[in-house]
Parts: C-alpha cells; structure tokens; sequence
C-alpha cells in the first residue's frame, strides 16, 4: 500500500489517475494529498508525455523532471495498454474496486478504449467518474483537444486583456497556469459527487473544462461583455491616467507597481521621500497629475532608473507607502511566507520542497510529499492487490498488456 | 428547487470582494441558502469597484450581478451587540460560515473559528485570507493582484518577452479560481462531516493560490532550475508552439505537443505537405534547428488567410490551437453555451457565467438577480425567529439595515 496513515481523510479511498499532462492529473495529486490510494495509469513505454514536457526547448532545466515531480508526488505508477484487451480487463477490474475515476481523455479515444462513462459506471454503481475536457462535454467543439494555452487562456480573453497595453503582442502563459486552478475545480467537482454519495450510496459522473475554467476565471470582464459594456482601452503604461496608480522599472531591471490608493495622504510624502520635493507643487492637484501624466511618468521613470529595487523598497517602506514588489521565481525560492503558511512544503525524503495543494482542512494532516512513480513502477504489487498471481502477472507482461 | 443537491444547505456569507464570496455562489449554483451578510451604509465595498475609472461601464453592477447571484441580503452591523446576536443566531443554524476578514478584526469581533464552532459544532467555518494563517503576513490584506500575481511570479513571467513591462492582471483572475479551491475545501469538509458527524475549519488564501497555479515553474525553482528568459518571438526557440498573426491581425497560439504526429498534418492543412519531408524540418530536432526558416514560412502561411477560414481547417484537421480571444467575442461564442459555461438568468434579461464544473444529475439553480443592500433583511429575520417588533427595534438602533 501507498504510505498513509489510516486515520487520514481519504485514508482507503482509491482514486485510478487514467489522465495525462497537469489539469486533471493534479486533481488526483491533492487527493493523494490528503492520503488517497492514487493509481497513475500510463501506457507503458513512452508513458504520459507529460514526462517529456521539461526538456522540451523554452522550459528551465533543473536536476530532476519537476513537473512529474510536482503533479505526480505519492502516486503508484501502472502502465498498462488500454488498447489490448487483456490491458482493458484490468483496468475494469481496477474500477470494481474505485472510488473515483478521473479522466482527460478525447471522447473519440474514450469510445475507441471503452473508457467512457456508459463503459464503467454498471461496473461500479458507487463510483464517481470525473471527466475533464478542453472545450466541454456538448458542442461542435466538445471533441476537441486543447492545452490551458489555448483553451484557457486564449480563448477567455484572458491573453488578450493581460498586456502591458494594447500595442504589444499578447502575454504568453506560463505552463500550467490555468491546468492547476482547473486541477482544483475538478477536485471540487469530484468531492461534490463523494459527498452525494455519502448521502444517495450512489456514485456518478463530474465535469469539468479547461473553457469553463478560463472563462470563471475572466467572469468579471466577461459578465461586463455579456452585459454589453463599452471597454475603455488599455494605454500604454507611458499613458496611464494616474502615475501613482503604475508600474515602474528600477536600475537593476526589478519592477514594482505603486498603488497609491489614498493619493491625499500619501503623495507628498512620496514626493519628499523620493527626493523630489522641490516638483510637490507642481503637481499637487489630482486633475493636473491626470493631465500631466506623461510628463509625470517620464520624470519618475527617470528617476526610479538611477537605484536598485532594494533601495526604492526602503525608501517607500520608510515612507509608509503603498507598492508592491513584481516577484520574480528566485524571490519565490526564500520566501518565508510561503513556508509558514504552507504553501511551499518540503519532501518527505529531504529531497527538496514543493508546492502544496492550496486549501487546508484543519485536523487533517497532509501527507509528507513522497516521489512521483517511475513509468510502471508499482505495476506488479497493484496487480497483486486485484488479485492477479505471479503466473498472471508474467502472462500479461509477454503480452505487452502491461508493462 | 428542493431536490437540489444542495437545498436546505444553509450557508453564511460573511465576506467582501470577490475570491471567498464567489464560493458561496458556486454552493447556491446547487441550490444553497446563501445569506450574504453585509455592513450599513456602503454595503461589500465590492459593490463600487464596475463604477471606478478604467472599469467597463455598462450602467449596471455587472460584477455584483455575477458575484452574488442567488444569493438574500442581509445588512448587519458586526460592531453592534445586537448585530452580532443575530449572527450568533444564524450560526447556530447553518452549515457553512464564509469569511476573508482579516484576522485581527476576526478577533476583535468574536468571528473566530473558536468563537463560532462552540455555538454549532457542525459548522463548517471557512477562512479565507491573503497571505494565510501563520507567519509574519498572516494579518496583512490583499488583492489578487498583488498576493496572487505579482508574489507568485506569474505577473513577471507572463508577458511578450522579457524587455516588456510586466503583465496587469485582469480584476478577479485570480479572486475566481481561489473561489473554486474555498467550495472545494468546504465540499470537502461537508463529506467529513457526512462521516463523522463533526463540522470544522478549511482555510486557503491567495499566496497558496497564486502558488498552486504557477506551480510548473515553481517547483522548477525549488529543484535550483534555471527559467529561461522569455525571447521575444523573433527569437522563439520553437516554431510548432508559438503565436502566429492571421490575414485579419488576429492572433492564434499553436500549441503543438505531440509535433511528430501534428506537424504534417499542419503542413498538408495549409498546402505544403512537403515541408513536412524536406530535411531541415522532417524531425522534432530538424525543426527546432531551422526554427527561424519554419516560423517564416508558417507566418507567410498563416497571413494567407483570415481567422475564421483558418479555424475551420485547422478544427477540421484536429490540430491543437487557440486564437486569442476578445472579450466581445464571449457575447457570441456558441461553445461557451454549449458547454454550459454561460447560461441564461432566470429572468431572461441577460447572462451569466456558470461555475466552472457540472455534477451529473444535479442541476444548478437557473441564476436569480443579485440582492440590494439588505434586501431579504426582514425576510431572514423573521426565519429566525426575530418579531416584527423586535426588527423594528433594532433598525431603529442601526443594528440592522
């Protein structure tokens, strides 16, 4: 067995992980979180190209796959050919004894591998098949495959709207960055129907899709567009209708955002501390800085450029202003926040640390992240535990069943 | 209504803004009881934020119209005893109490997860903060924009490229998946509480939020890798997973994982199926060599024709891409409704966006207007027991509104 305690939330619970890349693997990754039996199925060989996507060129190099690393942590690995029937008997002997079922897989591959819904639910009547799409479960698009990039993030307008002004090219998402917050919906979703379940004895089927997920995640501009709202544009940060309301670059290329909510009090302070008192006047009305902005911002993007972030962080901490620091992913690896709120949380083996599942449930003790599964690393005590003998085991391996 | 998954559920709203409110709507999606709670005069300083300058302005509360959908309204004054009473009394009945206060003021008003667990015992308290429980920020507030974007890293690493200014978040693009992992965390606790009969706390903030969704490069980080620097696209490194303008200055994201297998399915779609054998592009690492010669030749392509056209081919072909959205075109995108991501209001006025999952069997709530400001008041009041007189009595002293 998977190392649990048995007085853990989801001890006992077996959650089968028949998904690939982040969005719904992850979802699996906070069950295994809170002590669940994770089974991560793979065909054996090439595995979940998941694996492959730290090397791919534009991703950063680090000693070890952290991606898998990340999503995949506590998991048992089983790689198993869903395509040969002796490889889909077992899966449905897996799902006799599930709890849930979790999926990404495209309709037309779900039909071709019997992995759909109507193919599992009368094995199981108690078990709660999640199924996690690009674009939804209806629609002329509804078999199209699609990655958080597109599905998420371009098609929302989140892309669209997230640009430093509406001259630049569209802003590039990160990996994952839309996958993780849909990992958590589908966990949310998945738990909807576990609770159903303790209540009807009946498990059932759960949803959800990356549009879904971007367009939840945009609905306060999308409730306005549906709304018919005009949409002011987005100048250029030159531009902007209020300097103290802005972005600024520093000597050593750092960047930080002021946020000057109560201008009244805050800005001639702000003036003396940056040491250009002597313009205080010039400035001192709120109309004339909104009519002035360009001149305005040209004079502090000159000057915020002559110091270190570090120094300007001082300076205005000093002053009791409000700003907030750009972090980059390097702030990230010694932020004690992150750690006493944990956020980031260490390995079990001492190994290094990770990013935790981001909700807590107090009295539940999550468990010590452990590694991520080699490609069928636990194919045979898995088997073993569905009963299959050695003999079997040795039967279905010659077979390439499993691997 | 009432075989709803989650009818007779009672949840208290006791939050502003949008990340721990938003998880109240997404239970009422499935048929909750959810009284929003809010103070006399301004009401959720939420309320204000659609008329601010920069805001799409559309003559309504366009953001208070999503955010408390289905939701009653209750105004109560914390600050006051009786106000507080009246709290306590609706705790004593309810299942989930939702709150982002901060946690001095927690303490100060007697909102604790201590103070309420004592008076209901199945109360399923969930917290919601900026910078979570423990540690030096644990009392400090926040925006999404500052405790989940720009701390997480995402606002530096998601722009054009690197010698571009950082990227500004759009309003709640953070507040709404935090939302979905707080209903998540409360689920959660309501299927303990199915078990074991006992309530408890769930608690989730925007730093581990911000965290969660950046997670990839993060844990890169954490492993002492390298993020590269972001190019800019002259420089791109990859030609099969890049941004390509159409005929109609539209842009589209290829995002070509599997590019042994999609890229001469690309290249017969637009035409040239020979590229596909010509040497310098026939494999993954030709492609990456000659990535400037093969960006040139896709931008030439792609120019050739309009968005719409190349939608269809490329849909057709089941090549994997997304074009970058506008915001109008949500008003039109047949998908979305579809999928359910937008549905209809109940009074047919206008629409809304759906909480982003679906539950078999469970129908979500046709969505109702958000409330005014202590609009089912009395209403509440009265379920719980409150006279007439006794409203009367406590409007008078402004405990109420």
């Amino acid at each position: 067995m998977a190392d649990t305690t048995a007085d853990s939330l989801f001890a006992g619970l077996k959650v089968i992980d028949c998904a690939s890349f982040i969005a719904a693997p992850a979802a699996a990754t906070i069950f295994s979180d809170f002590g669940a039996d994770v089974i991560k199925i793979e065909p054996p060989e090439e595995g979940d190209l998941y694996r492959t996507l730290h090397v791919r060129p534009g991703s950063p190099k680090a000693n070890g796959d952290y991606a898998w690393i990340q999503d995949n942590r506590n998991k048992r690995g089983l790689a198993l050919d869903l395509k040969s029937e002796r490889g889909h008997e077992v899966l449905c002997r897996l799902v006799e004894k599930a709890d849930v079922f979790i999926t990404n897989m495209p309709f037309p591959v779900r039909r071709k591998l019997r992995t759909s819904y109507e193919d599992l639910a009368h094995l199981n009547p108690r078990l709660v098949y999640a199924s996690f799409t690009a674009y939804g479960e209806t629609g002329p698009e509804s078999e199209k495959t699609g990655f958080d990039s597109t599905a998420y993030w371009a098609r929302s307008g989140l892309m669209d709207m997230v640009r430093p002004d509406g001259e630049s090219a569209p802003a590039r998402s990160t990996p994952g960055m839309g996958d993780h917050p849909s990992a958590a919906a589908l966990f949310g979703a998945i738990m909807t129907g576990l609770w159903r379940r303790e209540r009807t004895g009946k498990g059932g089927m759960v949803g959800s899709s990356l549009i879904a997920n971007g367009l939840w995640s945009n609905s306060y501009f999308v409730q306005a567009a549906l709304m018919k709202a005009q949409f002011p544009p987005r100048p250029p940060r030159s531009h902007v209708l209020n300097p103290l309301s802005n972005s600024y670059r520093c000597k050593d290329g750092r960047w930080f955002i002021l946020s000057m909510v109560n201008e009244a009090r805050q800005y001639a302070p702000f003036m003396h501390a940056i040491g250009l008192t002597d313009l205080i006047e010039k400035y001192a009305v709120q109309a004339d800085r909104q009519k002035n902005s360009p001149e305005l911002i040209a004079i502090y993007d000159a000057l915020f450029a002559t110091k270190p972030l570090d120094e300007w962080r001082k300076i205005l901490d000093d002053a009791g202003i409000t700003f907030g620091i750009v972090n980059t992913l390097d702030d990230l690896l010694t932020d004690e926040q992150a750690r006493h709120a944990g956020v980031i949380v260490p390995f079990a083996d001492g190994s290094g640390e990770t990013v935790n599942s981001p909700f807590v449930i107090d009295g539940e003790t999550k468990r010590a992240p452990g590694p991520a599964p080699s490609i069928g690393q636990h194919t045979d005590a898995i088997l073993r535990e569905h009963g299959y003998s050695d003999a079997d085991i040795a039967t279905l391996r010659a077979a390439k069943a499993v691997g | 209504m009432s075989d709803q998954l989650f009818a007779g559920l009672k949840v208290i709203d006791c939050a502003s803004f949008i990340a721990a409110p938003l998880a109240a709507t997404i239970l009422s999606d499935f048929g909750a009881d959810v009284i929003k709670i809010e103070p006399p005069g301004e009401g959720d300083g939420y309320r204000s934020l659609h008329s601010r300058a920069g805001q799409p302005q559309v003559g309504m509360d366009f953001a208070w119209m999503h955010g408390a959908r289905n939701k009653r309204g209750v105004v109560l004054d914390l600050k006051s005893p009786q106000g507080i009473e009246v709290l306590y009394r609706m705790v004593e009945k309810a299942d989930v109490f939702i709150t982002n206060l901060p946690l001095p003021v927690r303490r100060r008003m007697k909102l604790s997860y201590d103070d309420l667990i004592a008076r209901n015992p199945r109360l399923i308290y969930a917290s919601f903060t900026a910078y979570g429980e423990k540690g030096e920020e644990a009392d400090k507030t926040g925006f999404d924009s500052t405790a989940y974007w720009a701390r997480s890293g995402l606002m530096d690493q998601v722009r054009p490229d690197s010698s571009s200014p950082p990227a500004r978040a759009v309003a709640g693009m953070g507040d709404l998946p935090s939302a979905m992992t707080l209903y998540a965390a409360i689920t959660t606790a309501l299927y303990r509480r199915q078990i074991t009969g006992k309530g408890g706390l769930v608690q989730s903030s925007l730093l581990a939020n911000g965290l969660w969704a950046n997670a990839f490069l993060v844990q890169a980080g954490l492993l002492g890798g390298t993020i590269p620097p972001r190019l800019p696209r002259a420089q791109s490194q990859s030609a099969t997973s890049n941004m390509y303008r159409t005929r109609d200055d539209r842009w589209f994201n290829l995002a070509m994982v599997n590019d042994v297998k999609q890229f001469p399915i690309l290249a017969k779609t637009l035409g040239r199926p020979e590229l596909a054998t010509d040497p310098r592009f026939a494999t993954s690492d030709g492609r990456r060599t000659n990535v400037g010669a093969l960006m040139a030749i896709l931008d030439e392509l792609f120019a050739q024709h309009d968005l719409a056209d190349l939608r269809r081919m490329m849909d057709a072909a089941g090549l994997t891409f997304g074009f970058v959205g506008t915001i109008d075109e949500a008003r039109t995108d047949r998908q979305m409704r579809d999928a359910g991501a937008i549905v209809p209001m109940a009074d047919g006025g206008y629409e809304t966006v759906s909480s982003p999952f679906q539950v078999e069997g469970a129908s979500k709530t046709t969505p109702r207007g958000a409330p005014s400001r202590g609009q089912h008041t009395d209403e509440v009041l009265a379920e719980y027991g409150y006279s007439d007189a006794d409203i009367a009595a406590m409007r008078a002293a402004r405990a109420i509104g």
